[in-house]
């Protein structure tokens, strides 16, 4: 049911000020501040989108599979509902992540697609979190938490192999410029600039994912009222 | 002279912002409409409690 909770705006004022502050300033040192890559060129830029994408996407998985792991052993509704605000989550992310590296692929590669480790590692995520949303409406009301938790686990089980993918397997993708090898890593106007990006993704998915989880909580309210609702109904007629 | 690859730069970045705003206004108007489904329910079920009680 509803709470006094629900009534405050679901996104702090200081939050989502330091959401906006950071994206204009996060613009600012992309197309004004950092230098243009040698080889690549201007559409390196999206590096800066992408990979920040990509770890608020695995930050995502993580959030959910924990929630959806405290749902089984503590079967209180509030961890289902921020697994399945996460979850969501993922799936938006997620599709920037892979939208914004198939432009980056198309200039650079000649290609949109390749099924390299790494992009395919990538789209089985992304089907494994879309099975997900497809299931649950589709599941028991009663069983739906756990059936989807289950699910989810899995997912997040499909993290470690995309991140370590291409550090595995020869792959298209580039080879990680993080933690990587010997040969590895990045000048530092270019990391400071995608530190800066990974921050401000990281605020604007956290704004988010609380919109989410109160739609969420709604939701259940929602559920809930319209059987009890039918349940009168039914105490009525008989 | 204007970089050829500009437009991958400036739909990438379109179609990124684009995605999760657009998510975001998506979700904020399903806030909306649950909230006025949850106020219209609660409304019905007063009234059928009190029809119930007279």
């Amino acid at each position: 049911m509803l709470s006094e909770f629900d009534d405050r705006p679901a996104i702090p004022l200081w939050l989502l000020a330091g959401a906006a502050l950071a994206m204009v300033v996060h613009l600012y040192l992309v197309f004004m501040w950092v230098p243009t890559e040698a080889t690549m060129g201007i559409v390196q830029r999206l590096f800066y989108f992408h990979v920040p994408a990509a770890v608020a996407q695995f930050t995502a998985c993580f959030v959910g599979g924990i929630a959806a792991v405290l749902y089984l052993v503590k079967r209180d509704p509030k961890y289902d509902d921020l697994s399945l605000a996460a979850n969501e989550t993922v799936l938006v992310f997620g599709l920037v992540n892979v939208g914004l590296g198939m432009l980056w692929a198309k200039p650079i590669w000649g290609i949109w697609w390749t099924w390299d480790p790494r992009l395919t590692s990538s789209f089985v995520l992304l089907f494994l979190y879309g099975a997900y949303l497809v299931l649950r409406p589709a599941a028991p009301v009663e069983s739906r938490g756990v059936v989807c938790a289950v699910v989810c686990i899995l997912g997040m089980a499909d993290v470690p192999l995309v991140y370590l993918s291409n550090r595995l397997f020869r792959t298209q993708h580039p080879a990680p410029v993080l933690g990587g090898g010997p040969d590895s890593g990045l000048a530092p106007p270019i990391k400071a600039t995608l530190f800066f990006g990974m921050f401000t993704m990281m605020l604007l998915w956290v704004c988010v994912l609380l919109v989410r989880r109160r739609v969420a909580r709604l939701e259940r309210a929602a559920e809930d009222l319209t059987r009890r609702s039918h349940e009168l109904e039914d105490v009525r007629s008989y | 002279m204007v970089d050829p690859n500009l437009s991958w730069l400036f739909w990438g970045y379109a179609a990124g912002w684009l995605l999760i705003f657009g998510y975001l206004f998506f979700i904020s108007r399903k806030e909306s409409t649950l909230r006025r489904k949850i106020s219209e329910l609660q409304e019905a079920m007063e009234e059928r409690w009190k029809q119930k009680k007279a």
